[in-house]
């Protein structure tokens, strides 16, 4: 008898394609919402990313009645506090994040003292903590990777302690996602390679790792199939409206995919790399991607094999022999950052990012077995083992 | 059916004691390997003295309570904790506690499966499943240890896993001892 069991949740409405932010205002009505706070940073606003979600509020009559556009690359308490100062005394009654991975955590940490009350968010740090629902909630995603708008994660440095808070609950999940192909249009080459990397990472981990199901599964291979067919087109097209449309809604498949299943050894290494030498964290992604697969093929050659459909379509995958497509999905994989390296110079080893030194291998090793992604590896992993990878990743 | 029905508060009866006779011999078990085996004690040593770790059977079952006194250093204070524990590792119904004890469902695959939720911080819940592996085993014939461990240690070999084996079995012995005289 199997002990397989599983668990899938996705209560995020998606609402996706063109002229999706127009749909805000009739969405944001239909919870009662009528003051909405916009939480997003600098560089989203510089872009102008703004002005087509405030022009799709406004001409339905509906007001942003305070924007903050302020939130830095690592979140903060503070930030947190001060923002449900600002959504406090505006009497706001909904929040809209607009950004990357950041922008999104940041709303969703504001939405639990808004919602909860009080100025310290460190209270509700931990899984399990909130029982209620909180305010209406939308996410626009500027970037194609993190998935954060179908996670229900957020994680917030507190500064004073020099740590990081991790919050866990279904509530922190959006009430909509709204992908608009606008919004990733003018993301420059590197970051649209990381990021695709990023989401190819977490399709790819959830497939394979311990907790995959198969609904998370259906997710994962769509994901899979949409990043190989468009991301090298996106970049030799920026302007392409579908191919980013296809991008965005792969991120948020793959997010959903690994929501619910997890990642593995490629995120813990990855996590631990970003802390020690500040890498972002897609190019983390793309770095160790291919070297873990080889380290877990073993454990892993079934469903690594299946994925060779959808990376390179069922004419190479039914010319491969059943023995030899976990193997052919790897090289796949490399052939895909060869070209990624080719179009943007996204590094493929760590000695090609340039800030990475040798000798920072054993801590990001000693930092990435403590890693809560690290559980859900299907191959145990020891800090030999990691260094290894870490070794055949170096250059 | 209706002898099923009556037949089952035994099995819930034998399930619960076994979780418990279990927790018993584990908690005894993490304070004599934190004891006597390095490998162990790597692991532990780094964790903050004082640390409180719970095991627990939701909502309000069985407990296992260790605490990190130093060195790497782990005491067990059975069932309950002499402050708020800093790490919860919870089993949502006893039933998963009896998969993941009996040996049945390997602890790694019981995170994966959503049988059981942390409280506090990940990276050292990590670091306790990595203790329980290893605890794993030692105490139980390679054959089980297998099914529960993802991968049984290559640098484990037999004499030295016999004679740590007897060891704890021993620690484990004079603690329940001292625990009956107390
Ligand atoms: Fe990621």
């Amino acid at each position: 008898m199997t002990h397989k069991y599983y668990e899938f949740f996705c209560p995020v409405k998606v609402i996706a394609g063109k002229a999706a932010l127009e749909h805000i205002p009739f969405e944001l009505t239909g919870l009662a919402a009528k003051r909405p706070m916009i939480i997003t940073d600098k560089g989203v606003r510089a872009a102008g990313l703004l002005d087509p979600v405030i022009a799709a509020c406004e001409e339905s009559g509906l007001e942003i009645v305070s924007i903050y556009d302020d939130v830095p690359p690592d979140s903060s308490t503070t930030v947190v506090r001060d923002i449900a100062k600002v959504y406090r005394k505006e009497k706001c009654d909904s929040i809209i994040a607009v950004g990357g991975g950041s922008a999104i955590d940041t709303g969703k940490a504001v939405n639990i003292l808004v919602s909860e009350g009080g100025d310290d968010i460190a209270k509700y740090s931990g899984a399990g903590i909130l029982k209620h629902p909180l305010k209406p909630f939308f996410v626009v995603p500027t970037t194609a990777g993190t998935g954060s708008e179908v996670t229900s994660i957020a994680v917030i440095t507190d500064e004073k302690k020099g740590v990081k808070l991790p919050f866990s609950s279904s509530f922190l999940l959006p009430n909509a996602a709204i992908i608009d192909p606008r919004m990733t249009l003018t993301l420059p080459p590197h970051i649209t390679a990381a990021t695709g990397m990023d989401a190819l990472t977490h399709a790819t981990e959830a497939f394979t790792c311990m907790a995959k199901n198969p609904l998370s599964d259906a997710y994962a291979t769509a994901a899979v199939k949409k990043i190989s067919q468009s991301l090298l087109k996106v970049l030799d097209n920026p302007k392409d409206e579908d191919g980013r449309l296809e991008l965005a809604q792969a991120s948020t498949m793959a997010g959903i995919a690994f929501s619910n299943s997890m990642v593995g050894l490629v995120h813990s290494l990855g996590h631990a790399t970003g802390a020690i030498c500040h890498l972002p964290h897609g190019l983390c992604m793309s770095l160790y991607l291919p070297y873990v697969l080889e380290f877990n093929l073993e454990d892993i050659r079934g469903p690594l094999g299946e994925l060779l459909l959808y990376l390179e379509g069922p004419e190479v995958y039914s010319a491969t022999p059943a023995s030899r497509r976990a193997e052919a999905s790897i090289s796949a994989i490399r052939k895909l950052r060869d070209a990624l390296y080719k179009r943007c110079q996204l590094p493929r080893t760590l000695k090609e990012t340039g800030k990475v030194l040798e000798s920072q291998l054993e801590s990001i090793a000693e930092m990435a077995l403590d890693d809560g992604s690290i559980m859900f590896n299907p191959k145990e992993v020891s800090l030999e083992d990691a260094m290894a990878v870490l070794r055949r990743a170096w250059a | 059916m209706m002898l099923s029905k009556r037949l089952q508060p035994m099995i819930f009866q034998a399930r619960r004691a076994y979780v418990e006779l279990m927790f018993q011999v584990m908690g005894r078990a993490l304070q004599a390997i934190s004891e006597v085996d390095d490998i162990t004690r790597n692991e532990t040593r780094t964790l903050p003295v004082g640390f409180l770790f719970e095991m627990q059977v939701m909502p309000n079952g069985p407990k296992l309570i260790v605490e990190h006194t130093g060195d790497g250093c782990l005491y067990f204070h059975g069932d309950s904790a002499p402050r708020p524990v800093d790490l919860s590792i919870q089993f949502k119904h006893i039933a998963h506690a009896f998969l993941v004890l009996s040996f049945q469902e390997k602890t790694s695959v019981a995170f994966a499966n959503d049988r059981m939720l942390v409280d506090g911080d990940v990276s050292l819940a990590v670091r306790m499943t990595r203790v329980l592996n290893r605890l794993e085993t030692f105490i139980l014939p390679k054959l089980v240890a297998q099914r529960a461990v993802k991968e049984y240690p290559a640098d484990l070999h037999l004499p030295n896993k016999l004679m740590n084996a007897a060891r704890i079995y021993l620690k484990v012995a004079t603690n329940l001892v001292e625990t009956a005289r107390a």
